[in-house]
């Protein structure tokens, strides 16, 4: 015979007793002895399947039973059991296994009759109903970008009912943007990327509130705006602002949702979610310099960053709703061209300097310094040529060799004449091509590859290399408008 | 309704002052007044009599997260019953965020307390709430704190 000692709630089940006997020879014995004896006690203990409910634990005197023999733990007589419940919890953040930070409690958001209409496809689902809409109109979410991936995330987060939004952005719209940032206009081209972003959001959904940031994020500004939002999305296309949100994210507690693209391949996770890994965790360090071309340099397909940021767009929904199983500790991986998801597990780093157990960055740091990027593009007036001069030498004709760094891809679509194409990649094999003593003007699409260019020459003994300052872009701009941009 | 006496109140904040900028726990005790009629069960006003601090156990970071150890509470149960006494509830803090019951505090909850929770802004009471989890731990009713 075992005592068994009721928990004061449970007391009403067992005609008020505080404590109880039962029979058996294990715990399972004595348990089910007990809810025999009162039934109205089994459902309080057990569950419909007949195991012990999820935060019931046994002690045994002073052990718990899972680390006895669980229902086996034989009982003698005079031992006491007794049922503890397991309790823990937390305010803002929830466990990794997937809920949501909760930033508001529900009950003090109401929908108005016009926004029960407008949600009610998300109103029937069970998952979201009207508590998961609340949710939706108490979250906070920082956009950092309104380029590629910002634009499905803002047209699709107004339009879900995200009653704050936050962008940041300072970039003007361009013709370039349009084949995929479709939140701009071709009537837009010339404004603020912001405004228009914002006007297109508030146009398919008045209820939400848009905050502009029209600055570029700084380790001096990140603190500062970040901290007023619950979730952060990361729609940054540079490794110094990459890191920097990263960082920033670690330090406030704040999820990241993270998207990144490339020509026909993109990737997805959540970092900075408790217990998952951080951006660092993932990439310790920045690639050297120049390794990773930018959309600008390398080209991306335009559809791509509307299905990368539409799985940002899900991520920041799901953890908002606190439903379904997050990319927290997954990185999806996604090639448009052979259409293929792939992922691949991440875990945190325990030597992670940012979130690991002994932190090492306490704060932010100067990001185009540690992603050996200068602020600004370095100023070369030495060994840089404008282009009305190039035009000049060419119509005097001067004997010098124009080179053109850029892919054949790209000399189809524009080109200037005279020049030879020899891509970037090439450069250092074909070196014998040309003569060390001649005079040498180099160009690509803006001035950046033709600038390595430049530096391979040099470095192997060419005397007089020059770099056209501004590309065929400036070329189209200055010299011949007839030459298309791109 | 729970009643929490002036002396286990004032225990209560200065535990969560001082656990701030982490969530502190404990156990309050004391007696469910009164027979109930008709057999409906835990409805009975319910006085807290003595609060007693227990270590917030959570592993990581605790400003936002606590965690009760078993053994503990086990701790709290018994030295309820020699007061003649019983467990009544479950507090903690919230701190810098509203006293709600929380997802996580749902899910890790049990229907058997009362769960009070401070909030504590920036160092200082803020307002508190009680809260009475379902058995499924879907949903936590509110209920009337007087303190």
């Amino acid at each position: 015979m075992a005592k068994i000692l009721i928990p004061t709630p449970l007391r009403q089940f067992t005609g008020k007793q505080d404590s109880v006997v039962a029979g058996g020879a294990t715990v399972g014995e004595v348990l089910s002895a007990l809810t025999t004896q009162y039934p109205d006690l089994r459902k309080q203990i057990f569950n419909d399947e007949g195991k012990l409910r999820s935060f019931v634990n046994v002690y045994l005197n002073d052990e718990d039973i899972r680390y006895l023999g669980k229902d086996a733990t034989a009982v003698s007589d005079g031992d006491t059991l007794s049922l503890v419940p397991s309790i823990a919890g937390g305010s803002a953040v929830a466990p990794p296994e997937n809920a949501a930070p909760e930033s508001a409690p529900p009950e003090e958001i109401t929908l108005s009759n016009d926004e029960i209409l407008r949600y009610s496809r998300h109103l029937i689902i069970p998952e979201v109903g009207i508590e998961g809409q609340k949710k939706l109109k108490a979250a906070k979410v920082l956009l950092v970008g309104a380029g590629g991936l910002g634009a499905p995330l803002g047209l699709y987060l107004a339009a879900a009912g995200v009653g704050k939004i936050g962008l940041v952005d300072f970039d003007v719209v361009d013709f370039t943007n349009l084949q995929r940032q479709v939140i701009h206009s071709t009537k837009d081209v010339g404004r603020n990327k912001i405004d228009s972003a914002a006007e297109k959001m508030l146009a398919i959904n008045p209820n939400v509130r848009i905050v502009k940031h029209e600055v570029a994020l700084t380790s001096e500004n990140a603190l500062d705006i970040i901290k007023d939002y619950d979730y952060v999305v990361d729609g940054t296309d540079n490794f110094p602002t990459r890191y920097l949100v990263n960082d920033a994210c670690v330090l406030l507690n704040k999820p990241n949702i993270y998207g990144s693209i490339f020509r026909f391949e993109g990737q997805s996770t959540v970092f900075a979610y408790e217990g998952g890994p951080c951006y660092r965790c993932l990439y310790p360090e920045p690639p050297p310099p120049g390794l990773v071309p930018s959309c600008a340099e390398g080209g991306v397909l335009g559809i791509l960053p509307g299905t990368i940021g539409l799985i940002q767009a899900t991520e920041t929904v799901k953890l908002i709703l606190g439903i379904g199983e997050s990319l927290v500790g997954r990185l999806l991986l996604y090639d448009a061209l052979t259409m293929r998801f792939r992922e691949l597990k991440l875990r945190k780093n325990p030597e992670c300097p940012m979130c690991g157990e002994h932190r090492t960055i306490t704060k932010l740091i100067d990001y185009h310094q540690f992603c050996g990027v200068p602020a600004q593009e370095p100023k070369v007036t030495e060994g840089e040529i404008e282009v009305t001069e190039v035009k000049a030498k060419l119509d005097r004709g001067d004997n010098f060799v124009l080179i053109d760094v850029r892919e054949p891809h790209e000399y189809k679509i524009a080109s200037i004449p005279g020049a030879k194409l020899v891509p970037l990649g090439e450069v250092p094999k074909r070196l014998d091509e040309f003569d060390k003593n001649a005079d040498i003007v180099i160009h690509c699409k803006s001035g950046m590859r033709s600038a390595k260019a430049c530096g391979i020459l040099k470095q192997a003994g060419f005397q007089h290399v020059r770099n056209m300052k501004g590309g065929i872009l400036a070329w189209s701009d200055q010299v011949d408008p007839g030459v298309p941009k791109y | 309704m729970i009643r929490i006496e002036s002396e286990p109140w004032a225990a209560m904040v200065a535990h969560a002052r001082e656990a701030y900028p982490n969530e502190c726990c404990g156990a309050m005790l004391g007696v469910i007044g009164g027979d109930k009629t008709g057999g409906d069960k835990t409805d009975g006003d319910k006085a807290v009599r003595v609060s007693m601090r227990l270590e917030n156990s959570y592993a990581g970071a605790q400003a936002a997260r606590y965690e009760l150890r078993p053994e503990d509470l086990l701790a709290a149960d018994k030295a309820a019953r020699e007061r003649q006494m019983d467990l009544i509830g479950i507090y903690h803090s919230h701190p810098d965020c509203d006293a709600y019951f929380s997802k996580t505090d749902l899910q890790n909850s049990c229907p058997w307390y009362s769960f009070v929770v401070l909030s504590i802004q920036k160092g200082e009471f803020h307002h508190a709430n009680s809260w009475l989890p379902n058995f499924d731990q879907t949903e936590a009713a509110k209920e009337e704190l007087i303190y």
